[in-house]
C-alpha cells in the first residue's frame, strides 16, 4: 500500500496512556479490521505500549523516528 | 513478554558537526557551570546537583514511569515497568541495609536511622497512598514522573507540579489537625528493630521476589499467551570501523532506551550513593517548601506545622538564613535539567502541548489530589516507596499496596473518561 493511502492516528500532544487507548479504540472501534494503520506520537513511553496491544490484535508494527521527538508507528496485519 | 527486535539499515546521513554536537556541548557546558557554582558555594550542594542530574538522565532513558507501573498492571495486564521496579527495590534494600548497618550497629538498641524513610505508619499512610495512586493516574505521570518530563518539554507536566504544590499547600493548611488527630500517634516500624538485619534484609528481598512472581502470574493471567510478532525499527547499518564501535556505545547510552530494569537499578545505585553521605532520594519535601513559600510570599502563610520537621525528608520551611538553594533544591532541579540534557542527547526534545483543554484539567486536578496524598503520605513513589522498602520499614510496603488501590481506582475512572 502506497504511503498516501494509510490512513493516520494523529496522538500528539497525548501522554500515556491516551496514545495506547486511542489506538486500540481506532483499532477496535473507528477502523475494525483496517490492514494498515500510521499512528503518529511525540511521546516516547507510547514506543512501548502501542506494540504490545497491536500486537494482541495480530498487528506487526514498524517503527521509524520521523523527526526530533517524534515517531511513526505503523501497524500492519500481520500474515 | 519477549519482544525480538529486528532492524532496518537506513542509510546513514551527516548533518554538519555543528548541527549534532553544537546543543549538546552547550547544554553540557551550563550543567558544569552550575556543578562548579554549586561548589563554590558548597559540597553538598554540588552533590545533589550531581545526583539530581543522574536521575533525570537515568529517568529520561529508561522513562521509568512509576504510574505506569502501577497503572499498566490494571489497564492492560503489562507488568514490565513493574518488575523492572521491583528488581531495583532489592538492589537498593541490600545497599540500605549495608548503609544502616554502619549507622546502627544495634538495631535494637531503640534508636533509628535518622535519615533513612522509616514514617509514621497510620490512617494517613493508607490515605495519602491511595489519594496518590488515584491522583497520579489522572494526572498521567506521578511527581518524580513529571519533574522528568518538565525537562522533556511537556507542558502538562508544568501544569502538574502546579497542581501538586497547590494539593500539598492545602495538605500543610490542615497538617496539624492530621497530626494531633492521627499521625503524631502512629508507630514507626522499622523490620531490623523487631528482627535484627539478616532477618529483615531476607525478609524484605524474599517479599519482593514474591511480588515479581506475583506480577509475572498476573500478567499472563490478565493477558494471556501472546503472539510474539517482531517489531521493526529503522537503525543505522551495523558498525564497520572503530569510531562506528564508539558511535554505537554512544547510541546504545544516549539514543536508545533503557530497559526498566537497568533504569530502576541505575536509579537504586544513586538513591545509595546519596544515602551513604547524606540521605535517601525524595523529592516532596522541597516542592511542598515552595508550596509555602508561596503561600508565605501571598500573605497566606501556613504557619508552624508540629512534628514535620523531625520527620525525615520533610523539614517544611528553610532554617533561618538559610539559602533558598537548598540541598533538596539543586536535586530536584538537577533531575529537570538531566532530563532536559539527556532528552537534547537524544534528539528527542521539543514542546509537547495537549490539544484538548480537558488533559490540563487532569493535569491540574490530579496533581492536586496527588499533592494532597504526597503531604498525608510523607512522600511520593521515591520517598515514601521506592526509599522506604530499602529503608526495611513497613510504611514503605502499606504505602505501595495503597498506591496499587488508588492506581485501581484511577484507572476505573479514566477507562469511563477516555
Amino acid at each position: 500500500m502506497s504511503d498516501e493511502a494509510v490512513p493516520i492516528l494523529d496522538v500528539r500532544g497525548e501522554i500515556c496512556p491516551y496514545p495506547m487507548l486511542r489506538t486500540n479504540r481506532e483499532l477496535d472501534e473507528v477502523r475494525p479490521g483496517v490492514p494498515v494503520l500510521d499512528v503518529v506520537t511525540d511521546h516516547p513511553p507510547a514506543l512501548s505500549t502501542i506494540p504490545p496491544e497491536a500486537m494482541k490484535r495480530g498487528y506487526g508494527c514498524e517503527i521509524e523516528e520521523t523527526a526530533d521527538g517524534e515517531w511513526r508507528i505503523r501497524i500492519f496485519k500481520a500474515e | 513478554m519477549a519482544t525480538n527486535v529486528q532492524t532496518l539499515a537506513v542509510p546513514s546521513t551527516s548533518p554538519s558537526p555543528l548541527r549534532t554536537w553544537g546543543p549538546t556541548l552547550a547544554v553540557v557546558g551550563v550543567l558544569v557551570v552550575v556543578y562548579l557554582a554549586a561548589q563554590a558555594s558548597s559540597a553538598s550542594q554540588a552533590v545533589f546537583w550531581a545526583v539530581g542530574l543522574g536521575v533525570g538522565l537515568v529517568l529520561q532513558r529508561s522513562r521509568l514511569c512509576f504510574t505506569s507501573a502501577f497503572r499498566d498492571l490494571f489497564l492492560l495486564g503489562q507488568g514490565r515497568t513493574a518488575r523492572g521496579i521491583i528488581v531495583g527495590l532489592i538492589v537498593a534494600t541490600l545497599g540500605f541495609g549495608m548503609v544502616m548497618a554502619t549507622v546502627i550497629p544495634n538495631p535494637g538498641s531503640g534508636v533509628l536511622p535518622a535519615d533513612a524513610h522509616i514514617l509514621p505508619l497510620g490512617p494517613a499512610t493508607v490515605l495519602g497512598g491511595l489519594l496518590f495512586g488515584f491522583g497520579m493516574v489522572i494526572a498521567g505521570g506521578c511527581v518524580s514522573g513529571a519533574l522528568y518530563r518538565m525537562g522533556e518539554g511537556y507542558l502538562g507536566s508544568w501544569v502538574a507540579i502546579g497542581g501538586v504544590m497547590l494539593g500539598l499547600y492545602l495538605l500543610n493548611r490542615t497538617w496539624n489537625w492530621w497530626w494531633d488527630n492521627s499521625i503524631s500517634m502512629d508507630p514507626f516500624v522499622w523490620l531490623p528493630q523487631e528482627f535484627g538485619y539478616a532477618v529483615a534484609i531476607v525478609l524484605t528481598v524474599v517479599l519482593l521476589a514474591g511480588a515479581y512472581v506475583g506480577v509475572l502470574s498476573w500478567e499472563r493471567r490478565v493477558a494471556g499467551n501472546m503472539p510474539v510478532i517482531p517489531i521493526k525499527r529503522r537503525e543505522p547499518p551495523p558498525p564497520a570501523s572503530v569510531s562506528d564501535d564508539v558511535r554505537a556505545v554512544g547510541r546504545r547510552i544516549f539514543k536508545q532506551e533503557w530497559t526498566p530494569v537497568v533504569g530502576a537499578t541505575s536509579l537504586a545505585l544513586l538513591n545509595i550513593l546519596l544515602f551513604i553521605r547524606y540521605r535517601p532520594l525524595g523529592v516532596v519535601g522541597e516542592v511542598s517548601r515552595w508550596a509555602n513559600d508561596v503561600g508565605d510570599a501571598l500573605g497566606a502563610g501556613v504557619g508552624p506545622l508540629r512534628g514535620l520537621a523531625d520527620l525525615a525528608g520533610c523539614a517544611p520551611v528553610l532554617a533561618d538564613g538559610a539559602s533558598w538553594f537548598t540541598d533538596a533544591f539543586m536535586l530536584n532541579a538537577g533531575i529537570v535539567a538531566g532530563a532536559f540534557a539527556s532528552a537534547v542527547f537524544a534528539r528527542e526534545f521539543r514542546i509537547r502541548a495537549p490539544r484538548s483543554p480537558r488533559r490540563y484539567i487532569q493535569s491540574l486536578g490530579g496533581g492536586v489530589i496527588m499533592g494532597y496524598g504526597a503531604g498525608l503520605g510523607l512522600g511520593c513513589t521515591l520517598g515514601a516507596f521506592f526509599s522506604a522498602v530499602p529503608s526495611l520499614a513497613l510504611n514503605g510496603w502499606v504505602y505501595a499496596i495503597a498506591l496499587a488501590g488508588g492506581a485501581f481506582l484511577g484507572v476505573q475512572v479514566i477507562k469511563r473518561f477516555p
